[in-house]
């Protein structure tokens, strides 16, 4: 009995010592090819460097054909310095990978049975830029895998071709193998020429589609998409009304603000948010009111779009969320309160309470009392027990004392 | 006349040699940093003519190593080229209004960037003279 133990004690010890052993072999195996790597990364770089700020025609030229490791050295450093770069280094990167045949290689990769080769391929066939891969991803936007499917489309998206457009606006035609946000996602950074694409197949796409590619529009800040937009404001749908108040107020041409006005008084609440968003980009004088009246509508989000938006219009805008710290309406008087206090216009006139100037002051007095009225006062609460000055905490704390302030 | 001396500010290595070659081969004195608080200290001791500076860096990040060589007498005069991937307007108005002299967003340009580079190194010269 005690002769089985000591036998089976002596293989489990044996199977433990021989697999440390292979990890170990494992480990020092990997970090010599680390080192190496290293090594060749450091011989090879600086020629590379040289080529991609524009020395020689060819990258071919200035090495010594690379193999094995070296080839793969010098495609990592090629794709490593493809990330930061544009214009003429970036288009030198692409050349190299065309000429030292890394793009045939990754197209090559495309075909193999392994779902995660395929999608390594189309990431670096990405980077790599070479419009002579477009067919084979166009091809692997069929691929049963989705993950692969969707690197095919961002890599095409990459290429900035107009042969890598059409496919991906076919691919908003097929809601169940593609995710229509994630394709505007890469169409609007495309540039003019997917946004004419777009324009030209509209009418075509189904609805959900078209209020993606409605958002693609305006993110690709595509001017010729104006009239398009603009049309589509007086749309059945009231999502696609709302997402082109968006896209107008993305473009940011004040030439909209009267079409946005008429959007503002639109009966879907999601519409008159999105239009007292863009009327703050686009900042006309004429926005203020409207805005300003906005602040009363029975939708927090409306409310909130319309003080951002005036918010941003500067000191008229400004002047327009004080007043309506006394409105009638509870509502607009919190939604002014809420955005004045991230715009930090409130800790302005707080820090005035310390001011030498006695008519400074007064003001901050006053303004402050309107905030209190107004029954928005946790920011000021905080505000008297933190604040670094006792005098300033001494006089919020007067202000916010009960029945110190009547509404 | 000894070469304009620019110091590049990343700590991103490949990004880092990338211009530190760029600038090399076209004669300027290069130095390195490969994060803020070595950004700010090689800064203060080399006093370089320029510095290109990243935002995102390990320790501080640029717009703090920017507020503090514009604080002292003594790095505030060196001009400041801000790098980065960071591309909304805020930034770029705070970078501009926190004293750099320009802003290139990444990725880049490598020729603008020696442009640029040339631009605000010529401007430094005839406000010198």
């Amino acid at each position: 009995m005690s002769e089985v133990l000591i036998q089976v004690l002596w293989v489990l010890g044996s199977v433990l010592v021989l697999l440390s052993l292979c990890i170990i072999a494992n480990k020092a195996l990997r970090e010599m090819r680390e080192r190496r790597g290293a090594r060749i990364r450091r011989d090879l770089e600086p020629r590379i460097l040289e080529y991609i700020n524009g020395k020689g025609e060819r990258l071919a030229a200035l090495l010594p054909p690379p193999r094995g490791m070296e080839r793969q050295v010098v495609e990592e450093v090629l794709l490593d310095n493809a990330r930061f770069l544009k214009g003429k280094a970036r288009a030198r990167i692409t050349a190299a990978c065309e000429d030292l045949g890394y793009v045939r290689d990754r197209v090559r990769q495309l075909r193999s049975p392994r779902w995660w080769k395929r999608a390594e391929a189309a990431e670096k066939l990405a980077t790599m830029k070479s419009p002579r891969a477009a067919p084979d991803l166009i091809a692997l936007m069929r691929d049963e895998v989705p993950d692969v499917r969707m690197r095919a489309a961002r890599a095409l998206g990459h290429l900035e071709t107009r042969t890598s457009i059409k496919p991906l606006i076919e691919a908003f035609r097929d809601p169940n193998r593609w995710s229509a946000l994630r394709i505007a996602d890469i169409l609007s950074g495309m540039g003019p020429g997917a946004a004419d694409e777009l324009m030209e197949s509209f009418a075509t796409l189904p609805i959900k589609a078209r209020v993606a590619a409605v958002d693609c529009l305006g993110r690709a800040r595509s001017h010729r998409a104006a009239a398009l937009l603009i049309n589509l404001l007086s749309d059945p749908d009231r999502d696609i009304r709302a997402r082109a108040a968006h896209s107008l107020g993305l473009i940011g041409d004040p030439n909209f603000t009267p079409d946005l006005l008429r959007s503002l008084r639109d009966p879907a609440w999601p519409v008159r948010a999105m239009a007292a968003k863009a009327l703050g980009k686009l900042g006309r004088p004429e926005a203020v009111a409207p805005l300003r009246e906005a602040l009363k509508d029975r939708e927090w989000w409306v409310r909130i779009n319309a003080a951002e938006g005036l918010r941003s219009m500067g000191e008229k805008g400004l002047a327009a969320l004080v007043d309506a710290i006394e409105a009638e309406d509870r509502y607009a008087r919190h939604a002014a309160v809420a955005t004045l206090e991230g715009a930090g216009v409130l800790d302005q006139y707080v820090e005035k309470l310390a001011s030498p100037d006695e008519r400074e002051r007064e003001k901050a007095l006053v303004f402050i009392r309107k905030i209190v009225a107004a029954e928005r006062t946790d920011h000021l609460m905080q505000t008297a027990a933190r604040h670094t000055q006792e005098k300033v905490r001494e006089q919020l704390s007067r202000i916010l004392a009960p029945g110190e302030v009547k509404a | 006349m000894s070469p304009p001396r620019i110091l590049v500010a990343d700590d991103d290595n490949t990004v880092r040699r990338f211009i530190v070659t760029l600038l090399a081969d076209r004669g300027y004195e290069v130095l390195e940093a490969a994060d803020g608080e070595q950004a700010y200290k090689v800064a203060e001791r080399a006093k370089p003519d320029l510095m290109l500076l990243d935002l995102i860096m390990p320790f501080r990040d640029g717009f703090d190593v920017l507020q503090d060589l514009k604080r002292s007498p003594e790095t505030a005069s060196i001009p400041v080229i801000i790098m980065s991937v960071k591309d909304r307007e805020e930034e770029i108005v705070k970078g501009l209004n926190m004293g750099a002299d320009d802003y290139v967003v990444k990725p880049f340009n490598s020729l603008e960037l020696v442009a640029r580079v040339r631009k605000i190194l010529e401007r430094e010269i005839r406000r010198a003279e």
